[in-house]
């Protein structure tokens, strides 16, 4: 999988960097000084890297944990974002991650305890508050979990906060880890999910959507919380006729009870990362329904994307119940 | 030979010394077309040059950049440093591929791309540029004396991952340096000339790669012979013609343009018909 790793001097002796590097017996690993000598230089080319990106592991310095943008949330009332890891095992064609950076390699901040340590300065600034910490959005976390052990290091360390959400949003169906651990009530594992026949053209080397349910059904049988989230909602030609098929299989197979939230979200790009998507897949249909709006952000027309939102909440209502719906920003 | 020459094939190759690139010359064909102020060299059908840098980090740039200018190299072209270099963690005769360029003069370090290594199963190792011939390769690695100048410029005038630097060893401690002359070097690199190719044509897959992405949309030369476009109308007209292949492969946009629209009617006319 990995032929080449890249390891920060400062941290290539540490337990986490030992224990990531010694999965990969074959790989070749290189020091360096920082991370930024090999991610994300100027004039690299992130599908180019695409085809045998490198493991990058280094110390994340400041930034541990971010607030999530406005109007994002399940419903706490602070919420935050953090990100142990750039880029992704999966290779989405609408993937921000692919605008925002030049650089594939998969980057890996093994300094999970001053993630850990700002996490519990935040819950105990504000203990009164009810808050969420997502993960997952600059990477798929589930899915490199063989790998870095993040989710195994981060469900007990939440255990000790019940008023702490902890989201883990992926597409993974890796489900060793949950099964090392009791169920945890603070922690939603979210599903990002579509429409399967757009999924087998949009979502490369991602699983299925039918195995995602099938995973999401497991889970929840386990006692897990599962969050659903339909972002971002793709238009296409029989769109309408799609989400409905995808919602009802999801609540064949899952009990509205084990479901904690359901998000919707809108397609959008600042208008430089859509750029860079329409050069790599010049060929997509999907990316012809897009448009500049006055803000200078890509999005579908105003029309379209009321519409969806409409449509999606309508049928979800026949499932589960609206006050668990949130959007996606 | 190159097997794979698609449209947008472009290789260039900055070696030192006429012994280091006489097989690589002979392999891809290649003719004399100037001597000074380097010798330079090229196919007469493929755009694939080649020029003798001479010894040195500042020759190596200094070539590099006169051939980036003299062949009119664009954006995405393949560059390729080779030569012949000394180690102590290597036999003479092993191929290697840079992973990692250092100087001695300089703090910064480049590495070159993982991309340009899938697939090859040749050695990979850090390369460690100095001024001097080293005879005593007290660090690990591979040394020469012109890698890290041509990479400090190769990746500005192209991607990073086509930027590669390819050694050959020559001399191990101990090597008479006297001994090591252009026949020797000759039977060297004529010996490891597959792999040489193997190199290149995993470049050329990733260049195909940058090559489709940056590829004008079909019709737009067309429309912008027709009518005036300013540079901004034109990046819009390439982005909507994109959509437009992709939405309606079937419908021709020329047949869309009427004789006396301007080109923000035509920009306009695309996009009421992508909208929905």
């Amino acid at each position: 999988m990995v032929d080449t790793i890249y390891a920060e001097d400062e941290i290539i002796g540490t337990k986490k960097a030992q224990e990531i590097i010694s999965k990969f017996r074959h790989a070749k690993v290189t020091s360096i000084k920082r991370f930024g000598e090999v991610f994300n230089p100027s004039n690299q080319n992130f599908r180019i890297q695409k085809t045998n990106p490198a493991l990058i592991l280094a110390k994340k310095q400041k930034g541990f944990v971010l607030d999530a943008p406005k109007g994002f949330g399940i419903g706490d009332q602070n919420n935050y974002y953090f990100s142990h890891m750039y880029n992704c095992l999966y290779d989405c064609s609408y993937c921000f991650l692919q605008g925002m950076y030049n650089s594939a390699n998969y980057l890996v901040f093994v300094n999970f305890h001053d993630y850990q340590n700002e996490i519990e300065k935040i819950i105990k600034k504000h203990k009164e508050k009810k808050m969420t910490f997502f993960t997952g959005y600059d990477c798929d976390s589930l899915a490199m979990e063989p790998i870095t052990n993040f989710i195994n290091d981060f469900v007990p360390f939440f255990s000790r906060y019940k008023k702490a959400l902890f989201e883990i949003r992926t597409k993974s169906i890796n489900n060793s880890v949950f099964r090392k651990h009791d169920p945890l009530a603070n922690c939603i594992i979210a599903y990002s999910l579509m429409p399967e026949t757009l999924a087998q053209i949009l979502d490369k080397k991602a699983p299925s959507v039918s195995a995602r349910i099938k995973n999401m059904k497991y889970l929840a049988n386990k006692g897990w919380r599962i969050g659903l989230r339909f972002d971002p909602l793709i238009y296409c030609e029989n769109w309408k006729a799609q989400y409905a098929e995808l919602f009802a299989k999801i609540f064949e197979e899952i009990k509205e009870e084990n479901i904690h939230s359901v998000s919707l979200g809108s397609l959008r790009f600042p208008k430089s990362f859509f750029n860079k998507l329409l050069q790599y897949y010049p060929n997509s249909e999907e990316l012809s329904f897009l448009r500049s709006n006055d803000k200078g952000i890509i999005s579908y027309d105003q029309s379209i994307e009321n519409e969806m939102n409409e449509y999606c909440r309508l049928e979800l209502m026949k499932y589960s119940d609206a006050r668990k719906f949130f959007s996606c920003g | 030979m190159i097997k794979k020459n698609f449209e947008g094939v472009s290789v260039r190759w900055v070696i030192a010394l006429k012994g280091e690139a006489e097989e690589i010359i002979k392999n891809y064909s290649m003719k004399r077309v100037a001597t000074t102020p380097f010798p330079v060299y090229k196919n007469k059908d493929l755009d694939m040059w080649l020029i003798l840098s001479g010894i040195g980090q500042l020759n190596a740039v200094a070539a590099t950049s006169y051939l980036y200018v003299k062949s009119d190299a664009s954006y995405n072209t393949i560059w390729i440093n080779f030569g012949i270099v000394g180690s102590r963690n290597f036999k003479v005769g092993e191929l290697i591929q840079i992973d990692k360029i250092t100087s001695s003069d300089f703090q910064d370090n480049y590495y070159p791309s993982p991309s340009a290594f899938k697939n090859n199963n040749i050695q990979r190792c850090n390369l460690i540029t100095v001024n001097k011939p080293e005879k005593l390769f007290e660090n690990n690695g591979v040394y020469d004396m012109e890698g890290y100048g041509f990479f400090s410029f190769a990746k500005k005038i192209a991607p990073y991952e086509l930027v590669s630097v390819l050694k050959i060893i020559s001399d191990i401690p101990g090597t008479d340096l006297s001994k090591i002359d252009k026949n020797r070097v000759e039977i060297l690199v004529s010996k490891n000339i597959q792999f040489i190719e193997k190199v290149l044509e995993n470049l050329l897959d990733l260049q195909k790669i940058l090559f489709l992405q940056l590829r004008d949309p079909k019709y737009f030369d067309e429309i912008c012979l027709q009518k005036k476009f300013t540079f901004s109308q034109k990046v819009t007209l390439r982005k909507y013609l994109t959509q437009w292949q992709a939405r309606f492969p079937q419908r021709n946009p020329l047949e869309e343009i009427g004789q006396r629209m301007t080109a923000s009617q035509i920009l306009k006319k695309f996009s009421d018909n992508l909208l929905r």
